[in-house]
């Protein structure tokens, strides 16, 4: 995380420090790899409890946005955005941890996947009914407004939740009081099962945005300098209290919507087609064109990786499971609180 | 002491608290410049300012989401929904989003939604429901419902002050109808606790919201007839007190559970499993429930009446019990 | 050490799954993470990564056979953690929606987690109609439903019936449910009767004599009765009298009695061993936190034995109180089932009547009674000199079924020397 800046002093536009993009390439290469792990590992050895939905092929998304947020900034990740929450602090052991049910995790085995939140670490996660957390943003965009540093909140959702309600309300609320949130399509293509087609028939869903007159653009959702660039603009728009933008990050979901999902009813010509595309691909292509970095350096950086997630998934496994009646605790906040008691 | 009204008591309460606490806002539909459509926000915004008296556009979801999400941030919002009836239309955010969000991950929820509930004011059925019971279903959220103007503000200030998402249910009918001496200084009212109305010691009438005062009004006809009745105001519903309800059954020994909500998985339900099961020999008599039955609320003033408990209909049932 | 390779769980809907085949033979090292079988589901195909390193001992299922998920399959034997099994994770079951445990009357806990069966209603007619309040009164005073007179909806038994009928009903206390039928010393004198030359008289039995003597045979036949005597010297006790008297009299309206001294003296006893202050069911022993102490009452009809709530908790002066209000309300016949329940230790006094001490009977459901003698002064040898003074036998009736004699005695101990070494101030 970005601890040092601070919302006014972001560097405006130009070229990305080589850091900066090291630091970028090293975020794809860590999601890809733990999720990987994750789904094709994991999960087909029954070490992961329930079902798996990972953002394989959409990861620039995640990185090229939350890698700009500064302390004090608010993210709320879809399930596919692993790397908001690598970004924003949260670690791999933590991650693991909650994958495998464990008592230890962030969310003490009471929640699964991704739904990880920490207010410190400015993360709220998303409910199982996608969209929910545009309105949440909206809440949490009208108090940083009110305290006035410039802070922004980013609402991450795929394009199949643009049909729910609920983002409309967010998006018209957002809007009528000109809140500094950023709207995240990931327009992967695929609901579950059901093409884009199915969910809209606006050719660009970022179209939408004009309706509630805020700036709506459509980036390469797989080239992470793009959503880079396109991200940092709304974020500057929203700090100097302009208002909400609305971005739509094309891209594919390269796996089923779920690691139980074959994906039949996906024509194999378009995975192929979106495979020459990938995200890591293009980055690491880029950074040797430009003599930015060595193959050496990535070798180093993927071994690096791989021990990081090994020992993380090491430490998972080999811690406990809650027990079960600590189900019936921290229903509710009270002075004496559970979650406040066992926080390290 | 002053008289207030039970609308001017939730006022009171509310005002006090924004006054006391510079992180409560409200947020709702023509609460700011209108003051509300049953002006419990009067003034306000001029008192408080645009920040902390918010307009919103007709998105009831969203006024929950974001009442979540600024909550999460370290506010505490109070959300009006102009009539109770509406909350349906941000179901999800309460049930999905703010009722879990402590037990799924550990954040702090403190936001309360108000509005009017319950009908006698010929509403019809989109203005009159009392539909406390979607949330009591609900874990992770409080449920409240005052009969009293005192109540009302004591608990509308526990409510704001509470670290949960609490569901405050006022009743319209109450709202100008009654009034009482309330103090001026400031009080809370604990949620989670009722409240013996009347000691009695034949029948315990064991009630909520404006069915408090159809149970105090036939208390005082049957007293006449040489019948006690007991009445408890539950005031919360979630979490609600069971030692106060099994005292009361172990005292009169015969009990009538009545509310304004329709029948079937009414609170009366939820009380007549807490009392058969930890209460079962206490009890001599079958334990009867006095409620609006399974419709929606008609409008037309006959068959709304028709539709209400009242206290000739509840005098009937304690007359039978009585007897039994 | 082993690990087992298990049908993973391809998805929440998903129960079994189908292995297609193996990729490595039974003997073969394997990696872990190298791909070991191939499945195919309802939902998925997928090549699953072997969870450990070492050698593949056994395949348990073979290709084409379909089994439930969280099978095991194989077995590696190899360095690498074993895997935890479902079975073998320590994940407790969820709770089922059960109810609370069932209410203990109040005061009561139980020593052990075993629930104690329900209690038989004893002598309740299946037709009478009553309610489940009436029905625990009934049991709790021995009362025979069909004997009610029924004034509710259809003759039904209500609480105000059970109540009026109860308090007509003089004895006190509690007869357990007796796991066997308890000969009815009513039913025995009603049958055959001996042969015998003189004329005799034949009188039914009271309604409160019948419940004594079916009360008193319960009892016999329930405990295992034994008995302890001591003698308790009382100067101190009667010192305090003399002195504090008049002065108590004069202040509280009551008179200064032995039976407060006693009543305090077994409180403290039974503070001090609390099985006293228990009761048996079944094969439990149910520990009272209450120490509700009954006081027999000697009427001209029979007997009665209000009691003292909550005596642990009350000081000197307000078992006084108690002690003289119950007394009142029992001649003049106004006592309320509420005072006649609930005991938890009986004080018996024998000696009113000049007896040197008495054995008296467990008043069930409890465990002890303590008989009090009569209190005159004798003789008795101190620092072996022949000494006068006031001095009196107490008896204790205990339940050997739960108390040896050890602990009777040291119970009797405590009640002697509290007696004898009396410092409790009395005003």
């Amino acid at each position: 995380m970005a601890a040092k800046k601070t919302a006014n002093t972001i560097s405006h536009g130009g070229r990305l420090p080589k850091k900066t993009l090291e630091r970028m390439l090293y975020c794809l290469k860590v999601t890809r790899e733990a999720e990987s792990r994750i789904e094709r590992v994991l999960y087909r050895q029954g070490k992961i409890v329930g079902g798996v939905y990972t953002g394989r092929g959409q990861e620039a998304i995640g990185v090229g946005s939350a890698i700009q947020l500064v302390d004090g900034d608010v993210v709320l990740p879809s399930h596919r955005d692993f790397s908001s929450f690598f970004i924003r602090g949260f670690t791999l052991r933590e991650i693991f941890l909650n994958w495998m049910a464990r008592a230890e995790g962030p969310a003490r085995g009471r929640d699964n996947t991704l739904h990880l939140g920490d207010i410190k670490r400015g993360v709220i996660p998303i409910i199982s009914s996608l969209g929910a957390t545009c309105p949440v943003a909206c809440g949490a965009a009208m108090t940083l407004k009110w305290r006035g540093k410039g802070h922004v909140a980013l609402v991450h959702f795929g394009e199949g939740t643009t049909s729910r309600g609920d983002v409309h309300e967010a998006m018209n609320w957002a809007s009528v009081m000109t809140l500094p949130v950023i709207f995240i399509c990931n327009n992967n293509s695929y609901a579950y099962s059901t093409p884009t087609e199915k969910q809209f028939v606006v050719g660009k869903i970022a179209a939408r945005a004009a309706g509630y007159a805020m700036p709506g653009v459509t980036v390469d959702g797989n080239n992470v300098l793009a959503v880079h660039g396109a991200v940092r603009k709304a974020i500057e728009r929203a700090r100097s209290g302009m208002g909400p933008s609305f971005i739509e990050c094309k891209t594919f979901r390269m796996t089923g919507h779920s690691a139980h999902d074959a994906a039949n009813y996906v024509p194999k010509l378009l995975l192929e087609k979106w495979a020459q595309r990938d995200p890591i691909l293009q980055l690491e292509k880029l950074l040797l064109q430009q003599k930015l970095i060595t193959r050496g350096r990535i070798q180093k950086m993927e071994k690096e990786i791989h021990q990081q997630v090994d020992e993380a998934v090491a430490y998972a496994e080999a811690s406990p499971m809650p027990e079960g009646a600590d189900a019936l605790k921290g229903v509710y906040c009270e002075p004496e609180c559970w979650w406040q008691d066992r926080r390290p | 002491m002053p008289v207030l009204t039970y609308l001017d008591a939730i006022r009171q309460g509310i005002w006090e608290e924004m006054e006391r606490d510079p992180s409560v806002f409200l947020l709702g539909e023509d609460i700011g410049v209108y003051g509300g459509a049953f002006k419990v926000t009067a003034g306000m915004l001029e008192k408080f300012g645009e920040d902390r008296v918010v307009d919103t556009p007709i998105s009831e979801s969203a006024i929950v989401g974001a009442a979540v999400g600024a909550a999460l941030m370290g506010m505490r919002p109070i959300a009006e929904m102009q009539f109770m009836d509406f909350i349906s239309c941000g179901f999800d955010q309460i049930v999905n989003m703010a009722a879990k969000i402590h037990y799924r991950w550990g954040a702090k929820v403190p936001l309360v939604i108000r509005g009017p509930s319950g009908a006698g004011t010929h509403g019809g059925p989109y203005h009159s429901q009392s539909n406390e019971m979607w949330f009591v279903h609900t874990p992770g959220l409080k449920v409240v419902a005052p009969a009293t103007a005192y109540d009302a503000k004591g608990l509308i200030k526990a409510a704001i002050r509470d670290d949960n998402p609490v569901i405050f249910f006022e009743h319209k009918f109450l709202y100008r109808r009654i009034k009482e001496e309330i103090p001026t200084g400031d009080y809370v009212v604990p949620i989670g606790k009722a409240i013996v109305r009347r000691e009695g010691t034949d029948i315990s009438v064991i009630t909520y919201g404006a069915m408090v005062w159809t149970a105090l009004e036939a208390a005082q006809d049957l007293e006449k007839d040489g019948i006690s009745l007991e009445v408890v105001d539950l005031r919360s519903l979630l979490p609600y007190d069971e030692e106060t309800v099994l005292t009361s059954v172990r005292k009169c020994n015969k009990v009538i559970l009545l509310h304004e909500d329709t029948r079937t998985g009414g609170m009366a339900g939820e009380l007549a499993a807490l009392i058969a099961e930890r209460a079962f020999e206490d009890l001599d008599g079958p334990v009867v429930r006095v409620t609006a039955p399974d419709t929606p609320v008609p409008f037309s003033p006959p068959l709304e009446e028709y539709f209400l408990p009242n206290a000739k209909k509840l005098m009937d049932a304690v007359r039978t019990l009585a007897e039994f | 050490m082993s690990t087992n390779v298990i049908m993973p769980q391809m998805g929440e809907s998903v129960a079994e799954g189908t292995v297609v085949k193996w990729l490595k033979k039974v003997g073969e090292r394997v990696e872990r993470d190298e791909p070991l079988f191939e499945i195919s589901t309802d939902k998925v195909d997928a090549e699953i990564p072997s969870p450990a390193s070492g050698v593949l001992t056994k395949i348990l299922v073979k290709e084409n056979e379909t089994v439930e998920v969280n099978t095991v399959v194989a077995e590696i034997d190899g360095e690498a953690a074993r895997v935890a099994t479902p079975e073998e994770k320590k994940q407790a079951a969820p709770p089922a929606t059960v109810p609370p445990a069932l209410p203990l009357p109040s005061g009561v806990k139980a020593v052990t987690r075993v629930a104690a069966p329900p209690q038989r209603v004893q002598g309740e007619g299946e037709k009478i109609r009553s309610s489940p309040l009436v029905r625990r009164i009934a049991r709790e005073n021995n009362v025979d439903l069909t004997l009610v007179h029924g004034t509710g909806l259809g003759g039904r038994v209500s609480k105000k019936d059970i109540l009026s009928y109860v308090a007509q009903s003089p004895i006190g206390g509690t007869v357990p449910a007796a796991p066997r039928p308890i000969p009815s010393a009513a039913r025995q004198s009603a049958g055959p009767r001996m042969a015998f030359s003189s004329p005799t008289e034949v009188l039914a039995m009271t309604p409160m004599r019948r419940q004594i003597a079916e009360h008193m045979m319960a009892s016999q036949q329930t405990s295992a009765h034994v008995a302890t005597v001591y003698e308790v010297e009382l100067t101190k006790v009667v010192e305090m009298r003399a002195q504090h008297g008049a002065e108590f009299e004069k202040r509280n309206g009551l008179k200064l009695t032995y039976t407060t001294f006693l009543i305090r003296a077994a409180v403290e006893a039974l503070k001090e061993f609390p099985i006293f202050n228990s009761s048996v069911e079944g094969t439990n022993i149910v520990y009272k936190r209450d120490v509700n102490i009954g006081v027999a009452v000697t009427l001209d009809t029979g007997l009665i034995v209000p009691v003292i709530k909550r005596a642990g908790e009350k000081n000197f002066l307000e078992i006084a109180r108690a002690v003289q209000a119950l007394a009142e309300r029992a001649r003049g016949k106004k006592l309320s089932v509420e005072d006649v329940q609930g005991g938890t230790f009986t004080i018996t006094n024998p000696g009113a009547f000049g007896s040197l001490f008495g054995i008296p009977i467990i008043n069930q459901p409890q465990v002890a009674i303590l008989g009090v003698g009569g209190i005159e002064k004798r003789v008795v040898v101190r620092h072996d000199a022949i000494a006068i003074r006031p001095m009196v036998y107490l008896s204790l009736s205990f339940d050997h079924r739960i108390i040896d004699g050890a602990l009777a005695n040291q119970f009797m101990g405590r009640v002697k020397t509290y007696l004898e070494n009396w410092d409790e101030p009395v005003i």
